[in-house]
């Protein structure tokens, strides 16, 4: 394999961590619809 | 606060609204505002309906206001708005009717669009080649392409980027993520083509891919836009049946005028004049005039109903013989049509459980889709390095968007809601109405019905069925016109039963004089010159008139569940009348029906077991429960329960709403007038019991159909996505091409909705 296919493989395994940690991971941080101000 | 976003029900601190959502293009969308909207504290239960674009949330008020709600959708990426305040279910069907076609005919045109340009970005190369330079086809491809992804597909990019912002991901993502990459890499192919060269790529363009793909995506959108509102398409009739003006009797200086006012003018108690073909405008009670209305748009019931002065009439139905004058009732939200719409409306927002499924896969579907279509091109990419095939980064970058444009999750978010649009839209036009995809999916299961007697299988009003005369000094007539005349001054329902016969064969009553009533035995008075008698037995027996030659007709009446009624004149026994509850001419053929469909049909009623086992036996019904109360009612369907059957109660909705709540499905056995029986899952329109065996068999379709678009939903991506992605390569040297994955893309959202619109055309019976 050559270096090139090195560094394709490593995107892509860090494209797909990102892509679950973007939609799986993050939107929980997401804090619940603000509170009205009275 | 408007009838769509307000208050639908009320515990004592919790309300339940509804919101209209915008944006939502499939189930990721909707997936995607439920658990947002699920989240809420202070939120009970929230549905989100992809197919009315709306979202119901069950909240309590002390811990979330409507607007915070509606700024917890908008912060997911799609819009929110209460709808106006005095939106009616007729205006609100209306904008929806407004906004589908607008959308259809916007994608139609726009699909038009990009298939012409597609049609010249495959075709213009080949015929312009040796002539302009591929270097000024490919300029000219890149402006083309630019313009159509910009116009026909600028929804798609701008959609997927309001849910990429929200951390969300739906149908325009996928769509978004391969034509944009598709373009951005022949963009580079065009205007740098050394650096492709350099690694010893050729420069490959897929211009013509990125418009054709837009073009499938867009002409299925639009298939897909115009079979959505023929899913509503019953409930639009419904709503198109109130006729906009109504014609009053109002006092005028000359007398009575006629005149055209505004339906919204209309008052209870104003006097309405209807001519033969015109629409009922409002409900109301005839005050003259005799015609037949034909009720079938809202009962189901072919044949027109006679209506004379005192009769019920609903608006909207067609008066067809006679001219009608008639005093308003229920108007507007509360009229009958209001209702029915209302309730139509509700059931079509309404989720089927099995959605569940569908719900949770299409959550995470579309970042596994991404996934995959990433280590599609790795492994393609490497992969080809590896086994040396040809060009491998054109391949890999060809499978990877593939496998993004094939995957589908719109066909499994409209699996189940068409489905259940189409059929309570078909149920309301067979006279029955399923208030929801729950309903319906209970419905489907049901293996037991228990049958409520009085006024379910039977006509539940009291029916001279025989009249017998003693000898041939008089005839039925003659005998009849006596009893009636007696039995005008009385108040007993027999008595009712006995005029109403006598009335409707057109005998002249005489006034009686001396009348005399016997509690619980009968009645004698003296009429046209005879002394008359009737009553029971042991009337008669006082009255010292001899029976006998009666005794056996009267027996085998009281065997056939009907009350024998004797009757002297002048001394002498002149007949016998029989009155009972008759069974409904179609009860038989029902149960018959349900009995084929391997239901067990069972009757409860508080009679004696004698009057019920002759009712039972005579409607082909094996097992009967007699002398039960209400309370029985309720425990013998929670024995039933706890023996694993699901249980359909029938009733009239009133006396059997207790046991109607309890069943697994209540079905309330309406009389076309009385739509709101709380209780009930579904209502009948017609006290007809054979509409029970429709709603079931709607019911068993439906599910049905919804497993049958489940099942293609999931197959068509399960099998779909491998395929794009190469697997069938090693083994056939098969590679999809991206235009065949947006074709087959298109295809299946469609078929889903077009198997859903084969409900219309259910048979029932």
């Amino acid at each position: 394999m050559s270096a090139l296919d090195w560094i394709v493989i490593a995107a892509g395994i860090a494209a797909i961590g990102w892509v679950n940690w973007y939609f799986f991971v993050a939107p929980r941080r997401v804090a619940p619809a603000r509170k009205e101000k009275p | 606060m408007s009838d769509a976003a307000v208050a639908i029900s009320a515990a004592p601190d919790e309300r339940t609204i509804r919101i209209p959502v915008t944006g939502m293009t499939c189930a990721a969308c909707q997936a995607r505002v439920q658990r947002t909207l699920q989240k809420q504290p202070g939120v009970a239960d929230a549905g989100v309906n992809l197919m009315m674009q709306n979202a119901t949330v069950r909240y309590a008020p002390s811990a979330i206001t409507p607007e915070q709600l509606v700024q917890a959708i908008r912060d997911t990426g799609y819009g929110a708005e209460f709808a106006p305040e005095e939106q009616s279910a007729f205006d609100e069907q209306e904008a929806r009717d407004r906004a589908q076609t607008e959308e259809y005919l916007e994608l139609k045109r726009k699909a038009i669009a990009s298939g012409v340009a597609g049609a010249l970005a495959m075709f213009a190369p080949m015929l312009l080649m040796g002539i302009v330079s591929p270097r000024v086809t490919d300029v000219a491809l890149l402006a083309l392409t630019a313009v159509v992804m910009s116009w026909a597909g600028r929804h798609f990019y701008t959609r997927a980027w309001a849910a990429f912002r929200h951390h969300s991901a739906d149908m325009n993502t996928l769509i978004a993520i391969g034509t944009g990459s598709a373009f951005i890499y022949s963009l580079i192919a065009t205007l740098a083509p050394s650096f492709f060269a350099r690694g010893g790529v050729a420069p490959d363009v897929y211009y013509e891919a990125v418009i054709v793909i837009i073009a499938l995506i867009l002409t299925g959108n639009a298939f897909e836009a115009r079979a959505k509102r023929a899913t509503s398409a019953a409930l639009r009739a419904l709503a198109g049946l109130q006729p906009a003006t109504a014609r009053l009797v109002r006092r005028g200086a000359t007398g009575d005028e006629e005149v055209d006012v505004p339906i919204g003018d209309v008052r209870r108690d104003d006097v309405i004049v209807v001519r033969p073909g015109e629409r009922l405008p409002t409900d109301g009670e005839v005050l003259s005039g005799e015609s037949a209305v034909d009720e079938a748009m809202l009962t189901g019931e072919s044949a027109p109903v006679a209506k004379r002065s005192g009769d019920r009439v609903i608006g909207g139905t067609i008066n067809r013989t006679g001219a009608l004058r008639y005093r308003a009732t229920t108007l507007g939200a509360d009229s009958v049509l209001a209702q029915i719409v209302r309730l139509m409306r509700d059931a079509q927002g309404s989720r089927a459980p099995i959605q569940n499924l569908a719900d949770r896969i299409s959550a995470v579907f579309v970042p596994v889709v991404v996934s995959i279509a990433v280590a599609t091109f790795v492994v393609w990419f490497v992969g080809g390095d590896l086994f040396d095939v040809p060009a491998p980064m054109t391949r890999a970058f060809a499978a990877a968007v593939s496998v993004l444009i094939i995957a589908c999750p719109c066909a499994m978010g409209l699996a189940v809601p068409t489905a259940v649009m189409v059929a309570t839209g078909r149920g309301a036009e067979a006279g029955v109405l399923i208030k929801g995809g729950e309903a319906l999916q209970r419905a489907g299961a049901v293996d037991t019905v228990v049958l409520d007697k009085t006024g379910t299988v039977t006509e539940g009003r009291p029916t001279v069925t025989d009249v017998v005369t003693s000898g041939a000094e008089r005839s039925e007539d003659e005998l009849l016109a006596l009893v009636a005349g007696l039995e005008s001054m009385s108040e007993h329902p027999l008595a009712d039963a006995i005029l109403r016969h006598a009335r409707s064969r057109g005998l002249t009553l005489a006034t009686p004089e001396r009348f005399q009533s016997f509690t619980g035995r009968g009645a004698a008075a003296r009429v046209s010159a005879h002394d008359v008698v009737v009553g029971n037995e042991a009337l008669m027996r006082d009255r010292g008139i001899d029976v006998a030659p009666l005794l056996g007709d009267a027996e085998r009446m009281a065997g056939d569940a009907k009350t024998p009624v004797y009757v002297a004149v002048d001394g002498t026994l002149a007949g016998l009348l029989a009155v009972a509850d008759p069974i409904k001419p179609t009860s038989r053929e029902a149960i018959a029906s349900l009995r084929a469909r391997g239901i067990e049909v069972v009757m409860l009623t508080g009679d004696t077991q004698r009057t019920a086992d002759a009712v039972a036996r005579a409607a082909g019904i094996d097992r009967v429960v007699a002398g039960v109360l209400p309370e029985g009612k309720v425990e013998e369907i929670r024995r039933l329960q706890q023996r694993g059957r699901v249980v359909a109660m029938v009733g009239d909705g009133v006396n059997d709403s207790a046991a109607i709540a309890q069943s697994d499905v209540g079905i309330a056995i309406g009389t076309g007038t009385d739509i709101a029986a709380e209780a009930a899952d579904i209502v009948l329109m017609r006290g007809d019991l054979r509409s029970v065996v429709h709603a079931i068999a709607l019911s068993r379709r439906t599910m049905r159909t919804m497993k049958q678009n489940l099942f293609w939903a999931f197959i068509y991506n399960v099998v779909g996505i491998p395929i794009a992605a190469g697997a069938l390569y090693p083994a056939f040297g098969l590679a999809m091409n991206p235009v065949l994955a947006s074709a087959a893309m298109a295809f299946s959202s469609v078929s889903v909705v077009g198997n859903s619109l084969r409900l219309r055309a259910a048979r029932l019976a």
